[in-house]
């Protein structure tokens, strides 16, 4: 079975969830989803990151029972739903506050489903819903995500995996995105931008790595934005 | 809130307050990192040189790069077209990265993306 087998059938599974208006599919597979027929060619890691605005909790919650057929939350980690199947993928739940600053965090409590909710969240704004199979699914506008991936510290190996996420998205990005992310960058105070502008030199640094996607042939890119977001806006990426 | 849910949002508030450690020390020695970074990721090939070479390439007018004296060792970091580099028979390309490699050079040549994309 193919890791795109396995992220389709997994969309398939969390459906109910999915398909509620206010949720957003975020992280590491949005790259994939936003490739071609979802051509899911940019594999990083194995899991489903489902974005919850915290306004649409109480009816993100009516829909879990489905969700219970394929997958059982973690006694660990609640906010993460392990599925019963090796054919389907992790689902993991975040939480989504567009009045929270982006380096604030809390956590949500609830019995069924606690988040925790990343103010870097906040600079997501819904995008386009596409169809996968028979499931419509709404994915975040990619200059937003492709921020929020910037602005969050990253350090390690898992930070690596999230960067090359932020590649993925500038791989995919066209220059209307690339718009509206330096008008969200230039609002962002100097500590972000500061940061965000740090992740770009570490992501340009990224040594490749088996079964991901080679970072060294987007440097050009890379280098480019990090340009353009220095000089306000006037260079295009 | 479970154990590990208390745990992510303290490793979450540290990551935040380190990052604005990082901030406010920039341009002091904490921030030699991040600007090595950003003249690196400018690069598209870095190359190791000898030293008589450097002071060639920077008395030709080739620019050199500050960030490489506020290291220890100090490198001298010179900026200099991919044809002039190619010229230089010490130049020894190294993958452009925070290789130990690259670390240890005392002289660096690094040449720039030839155009804007």
């Amino acid at each position: 079975m193919t890791f795109r087998d396995r992220l389709l059938a997994t969309i398939r599974a969390a459906r109910s969830v999915l398909e509620d208006p206010g949720v957003l599919v975020v992280g590491s597979q949005v790259p994939n989803l936003l490739e071609p027929g979802a051509a899911a060619t940019l594999v990083v890691s194995q899991d489903l990151d489902i974005g919850v605005p915290v306004d649409c909790h109480a009816a993100v919650k009516r829909r879990l029972p489905e969700l219970l057929l394929h997958f059982t939350p973690s006694a660990d980690e609640p906010s993460v739903w392990t599925p019963h199947s090796s054919n389907l993928l992790e689902v993991n739940f975040v939480g989504m506050d567009r009045s929270q600053d982006p380096t604030d965090a809390y956590a949500l409590e609830d019995d069924e489903l606690p988040l925790l909710v990343f103010g870097a969240l906040s600079l997501v704004e819904p995008g386009a819903e596409i169809d996968i199979r028979g499931t419509r699914l709404r994915l975040p506008r990619p200059a937003g995500l492709l921020l929020e991936k910037l602005v969050t510290d990253r350090t390690g190996e898992k930070g690596e995996r999230d960067l090359l996420v932020a590649l993925g998205l500038i791989v995919m990005a066209g220059p209307a995105d690339f718009d509206e992310l330096n008008v969200s960058y230039q609002g962002l105070r100097p500590e972000l931008q500061h940061t965000v502008r740090s992740s770009l030199t570490l992501l340009s640094l990224i040594e490749a790595r088996a079964g991901m996607p080679d970072p060294r042939p987007q440097r050009t890119r890379v280098a480019a934005l990090l340009r353009r977001l220095e000089s306000g806006g006037a260079e295009r990426v | 809130m479970t154990p590990s849910v208390d745990r992510r949002l303290r490793e979450q508030r540290a990551r935040v307050l380190i990052r604005s450690l990082d901030y406010r020390q920039r341009h002091h020695a904490r921030g030699v990192w991040f600007r090595l970074r950003r003249v690196l990721a400018d690069a598209s090939a870095a190359y190791v040189i000898a030293e008589d070479d450097a002071r060639q390439l920077a008395a030709e007018g080739c620019r050199t790069e500050s960030v490489g004296g506020a290291l220890e060792p100090q490198k001298l970091i010179v900026i200099a077209p991919s044809g002039r580099i190619a010229m230089i028979a010490s130049a020894r390309q190294v993958p452009v990265r925070l290789s130990g490699e690259l670390l240890a050079a005392k002289c660096l040549a690094l040449a720039p993306f030839e155009t804007a994309p």
